[in-house]
């Protein structure tokens, strides 16, 4: 009874760990590159964030199935090929299903192959741990850097825009910051709500 | 014999992965690949149909034409003809390629039904910077071009962007895009003139 109590709490940290205390974007700053480059509006940073969470559910689960049987030299090797396999299969059913949102993102899908949370979790969680684990883990990170990217890009799109999702938010009197959906915006927004997260942190502890 | 077997031992499993991986994604591309050919053949129609209002329908008229842009490699493209419902040529469209200040840049061009102007120009794919380079998809570079005599083009940084000649003036932050597309003006017109002169659409 006290190993399967301790079993769920394992799991129940694990999942939280990617929300707060080990959130790929404000904790451990990776993915920096679409992090930056599309948040300018909240249905791209979604689409890319659900791409994340499709890649590295799938990643996890086949290093965490393959891990008994990996080589040390030749793992950076087979998670390089897991990722960018399932990596190639969403670009093609975001070209498929939602074109316009495929060109919205441009080359940003395909760089998902390099984006370091994919492999940290690979390397760091699941070539060490079971399925169950790899799968949690796999969610909890893929939604935190979704939740990021979505709360970055709500704040540059309300700003830029006065709209969140292209419903009108801000009133009409509101003058558009043109420069929130130039990368500079990215710049500022991300700085200031990594110093928010280090001052509640902070509090916290 | 002992090589052998050690390089088997060593990447048995690179070489099953691979296999699997390759034929998942094999399947994934074979299962939406018509999906995604119908999607550019839509877009492609949709941008032609913005820059020949008159159009009914579209059909190839020269097919894989050689050109040769001012960098990279020669590529091939269709010519399409522009009909109108009462099944006259009102124009022809054709894609366009060349280099862009990021990466390639890919346009739909238009031309009138006797190849002497142009109807203007779309953007099909581009990944010019956002913000700068991007904004050759914005009308004041497709504005310049409704109507211009389909002839060399000349692109200038100051000048009068109302006025319909071959002077076309750059978009502020965007020199080096504007210039990839008025190159790649330059480099198909002459060569679509002359096989449509060629198949006997024009004179």
């Amino acid at each position: 009874m006290a190993s399967e109590t301790s079993n769920t709490s394992v799991l129940g940290q694990t999942f939280v760990a990617g929300l707060w205390d080990e959130n790929p974007v404000f904790r451990l700053l990776l993915g920096m590159c679409p992090t930056l480059a599309v948040t300018a509006a909240v249905k791209p940073a979604l689409t890319m964030g659900c791409s994340v969470i499709f890649v590295l559910l799938c990643s996890n689960i086949v290093v965490s199935l393959m891990r008994n049987l990996l080589k040390p030299h030749l793992r950076i090797l087979m998670f390089t090929l897991t990722i960018a396999t399932f990596v190639t299969i969403c670009d093609l059913f975001l070209k498929a299903f939602m074109p316009e949102m495929s060109e919205t993102l441009g080359p940003y899908v395909p760089l998902i192959i390099v984006n370091c949370i994919i492999i940290c979790r690979a390397e760091a969680c699941a070539s060490k741990n079971g399925l169950v684990v790899s799968v949690i883990d796999g969610i909890g990170m893929g939604l935190g850097f979704t939740i990021t990217l979505c709360v970055l890009a709500g704040v540059r799109e309300l700003l830029a825009t006065g709209k969140i999702f292209e419903l009108q938010v801000m009133p009409d009197s509101f003058v558009p910051w043109a420069a929130m959906s130039m990368p500079v915006g990215a710049f500022i927004t991300l700085g200031l709500l990594l110093a928010l997260v280090n001052a509640v942190s902070k509090r916290k502890s | 014999m002992l090589k052998i077997k050690h390089f088997i031992e060593q990447s048995w499993l690179l070489i099953v992965s691979s296999f699997c991986f390759g034929l998942l994604i094999a399947i994934a591309s074979a299962a939406w690949s018509p999906r995604i050919e119908q999607n550019e053949r839509d877009k492609r129609n949709k941008l032609m149909k913005e820059l020949i209002t008159d159009a009914n329908s579209f059909e190839v008229a020269v097919e894989g034409v050689e050109v040769r842009a001012k960098k990279g490699r020669p590529t091939k493209t269709d010519i399409y003809k522009a009909v109108d419902s009462e099944g006259k040529s009102v124009g022809f469209a054709f894609i366009a390629v060349g280099s862009g200040f990021a990466d390639k840049i890919k346009l739909v061009i238009a031309v009138d039904g006797r190849c002497e102007k142009f109807f203007g120009f779309k953007v099909l794919a581009s990944n010019e910077t956002v913000g700068f380079g991007d904004k050759i998809k914005e009308d004041y570079l497709g504005n310049q071009l409704k109507g211009v005599p389909a002839g060399e083009l000349e692109l200038v940084n100051t000048g009068d962007d109302k006025k319909i000649d071959s002077e076309i003036v750059a978009i502020s932050g965007a020199t080096v895009s504007s210039k990839a597309v008025v190159d790649i003006f330059n480099a198909y017109i002459e060569k679509i003139r002359e096989h449509l002169q060629t198949k006997g659409f024009v004179e």
